[in-house]
C-alpha cells in the first residue's frame, strides 16, 4: 500500500482528503473502535483490582447523597478554558453551594484556588498518565522524555513538571483525606494504589463498556465479577462526571466548566492532546483532515476539534437529552452547544438554579 | 459429495482461507482509533445500571 511520507496514511486517501473530512469520517465507529482498543486494557484493570475493592465503598452508597451541598452541582473539567475563563473567583463571589465535581486532571487546579471537591472522578485506564494527576511518587527527570503534559500546558501548570508534581504530592498528602473519589474498576494499579495512598475516600464503579442487555454482555461479565454499579462515561471522566452528578446524586440541575471539547483557533496544533499521533497519522500537510472547526455562535469566536472530542460532544448532547438535570454549560467557549445545554454564566447558573 | 470433491495430488503446504480484506479507509481508520479514541466508549440509551435483574433478564434502570 502506498503511503504519504512519514504518516500511515495511504496516499491514495490522502489526494481525496479535505479540511475536516477524516474526522468526520471516524465518527460513525469512535465506539466501536475506542472500545477495541481500551475495554481489554479495562478489564485487564478490573480483574486486577478486585483485591483492592475493599479499600473503598460502592458508588451505589452515594446514591442521592447531599454531600452537605444544596440540590446543585458544577463540574469542573480541564479544558484550556480553564486558563482564559478562569470559573473559581465566579465560583467564591457567589459562595456557591452545590457539590462541586472534578475530574482527576482538574485536582491541581481546584486545590490551588483553594477548592477541595466534593468528589474526584477518574476513570482513563491508562496508568502512567493518569497517575501524574495525582502525583507520581516515582516521578523523575528521567520519566519525562514525553512531552505529553508540556505541549498540552496552557499556563504554568506543568512547565516546571518535576516542581508540580511535588506540588500534587504535597497538596494530595494534606487534602487527600477529605476528598472523596468515584474510581472507576478501569483505572490502573499505579492510580490505585496511589489513591489509597493518599487516604481519599473511595466510591467504585464499573465503567459501562457495552450494553448490558446485549447476549453475552461484558458489562454483564463486568457487573457479575464485583457487584458494582455500571455508568455510562460518554467517552470520557468530564462527561463521567456530569453523569454522576445527575444519575448517582440526583442533582436537579448541573453546570459544567472547562467542558470545551475542543481548541481556541489560535491554538498550534503542537500544542493539542493528541499531535504527536496525528502526525504519524496523516503527516504535517493533512492535518487540518483530521480537525474540525466550529463556530460558537454565544462567544462568537471559532474552535477546532478533532475526532475524540467531536465523538464526545455527540455522545453528551445525546446523554444530555435523556437526563433528569437541566444541563448548563458554564465553559465560555468551545464546541458544547445546542439542544438540551443552556449556555450560560456561572453567576447566571447560580441564579438560575435557585429554587 | 466426498468423492466428488476429492484432489488427485497431496500440496506441498496446507491452504488456509484469506483473511477479508480490509478497505484502505478501514485500515487507516483503524490505525487511527487506536491512537485518537476517547478512555472508554460510549453506550447509547444508557446511564447507570444498579443491578441486573437476573443473568439473562433485561437491566433495572
Amino acid at each position: 500500500m502506498a503511503r504519504q511520507p512519514n504518516s500511515a496514511l495511504p496516499a491514495d486517501l490522502a489526494a481525496r482528503l479535505e479540511p475536516g473530512s477524516l474526522a468526520r469520517a471516524l465518527q460513525p465507529r469512535m465506539a466501536a473502535l475506542t472500545d477495541e482498543y481500551n475495554a481489554p486494557i479495562a478489564l485487564a484493570n478490573a480483574a486486577r483490582n478486585l483485591p483492592f475493592l475493599s479499600a473503598g465503598r460502592s458508588i451505589a452508597e452515594l446514591r442521592g447523597a447531599s454531600l452537605g451541598k444544596s440540590n446543585r452541582a458544577i463540574v469542573i473539567a480541564a479544558g484550556p478554558s480553564m486558563h482564559r475563563v478562569n470559573p473559581f473567583p465566579a465560583l467564591r463571589n457567589a459562595a456557591f453551594d452545590g457539590a462541586v465535581i472534578a475530574t482527576d486532571s482538574a485536582i491541581l487546579r481546584c486545590l490551588r484556588n483553594g477548592i477541595v471537591p466534593d468528589l474526584v472522578v477518574t476513570l482513563d485506564p491508562h496508568d502512567s498518565s493518569i497517575v501524574r494527576w495525582f502525583g507520581d511518587p516515582a516521578l523523575d527527570a528521567g520519566a519525562l522524555e514525553d512531552d505529553y503534559f508540556r505541549r498540552q500546558d496552557m499556563d504554568d501548570l506543568f512547565h516546571d513538571e518535576l516542581r508540580t508534581n511535588r506540588e500534587l504530592l504535597d497538596l494530595l498528602a494534606r487534602h487527600g483525606p477529605a476528598m472523596r473519589i468515584a474510581l472507576s474498576t478501569s483505572a490502573g494499579e499505579r492510580v490505585v494504589r496511589r489513591v489509597i495512598e493518599c487516604g481519599m475516600q473511595i466510591y467504585w464503579f464499573n465503567p459501562m463498556i457495552d450494553d448490558p442487555d446485549l447476549p453475552d454482555s461484558r458489562s454483564r461479565r463486568l457487573f457479575e465479577s464485583n457487584r458494582l454499579p455500571l455508568i455510562n462515561c460518554g467517552g470520557n471522566v468530564g462527561t463521567a462526571c456530569w453523569m454522576i452528578a445527575d444519575a448517582v446524586l440526583g442533582r436537579r440541575d448541573v453546570a459544567v466548566t472547562g467542558m470545551d471539547f475542543s481548541y481556541y483557533a489560535d491554538t498550534p496544533y503542537l500544542n493539542t492532546q493528541y499531535y504527536r499521533q496525528a502526525l504519524e497519522l496523516v503527516g504535517e500537510d493533512n492535518l487540518d483532515a483530521l480537525y474540525v472547526r466550529i463556530f460558537n455562535p454565544h462567544v462568537g469566536q471559532w474552535f477546532y476539534t478533532d475526532p475524540a472530542y467531536l465523538w464526545f460532544r455527540t455522545a453528551f448532547l445525546e446523554l444530555a437529552a435523556d437526563a433528569d438535570c437541566a444541563t448548563y454549560n458554564c465553559t465560555g467557549g468551545g464546541i458544547l452547544f445546542g439542544e438540551p445545554v443552556i449556555v450560560a454564566t456561572i453567576e447566571d447558573f447560580i441564579a438560575r438554579s435557585q429554587h | 459429495m466426498d468423492n466428488l470433491l476429492k484432489g488427485n495430488f497431496t500440496v506441498a503446504k496446507p491452504v488456509l482461507d484469506e483473511p477479508p480484506v480490509k478497505s484502505l479507509e478501514d485500515q487507516f481508520e483503524s490505525a487511527a482509533l487506536k491512537r485518537l479514541g476517547g478512555s472508554i466508549t460510549f453506550v447509547a440509551k444508557k446511564k447507570v445500571v444498579w443491578d441486573l435483574a437476573s443473568p439473562h433478564g433485561k437491566t433495572a434502570k
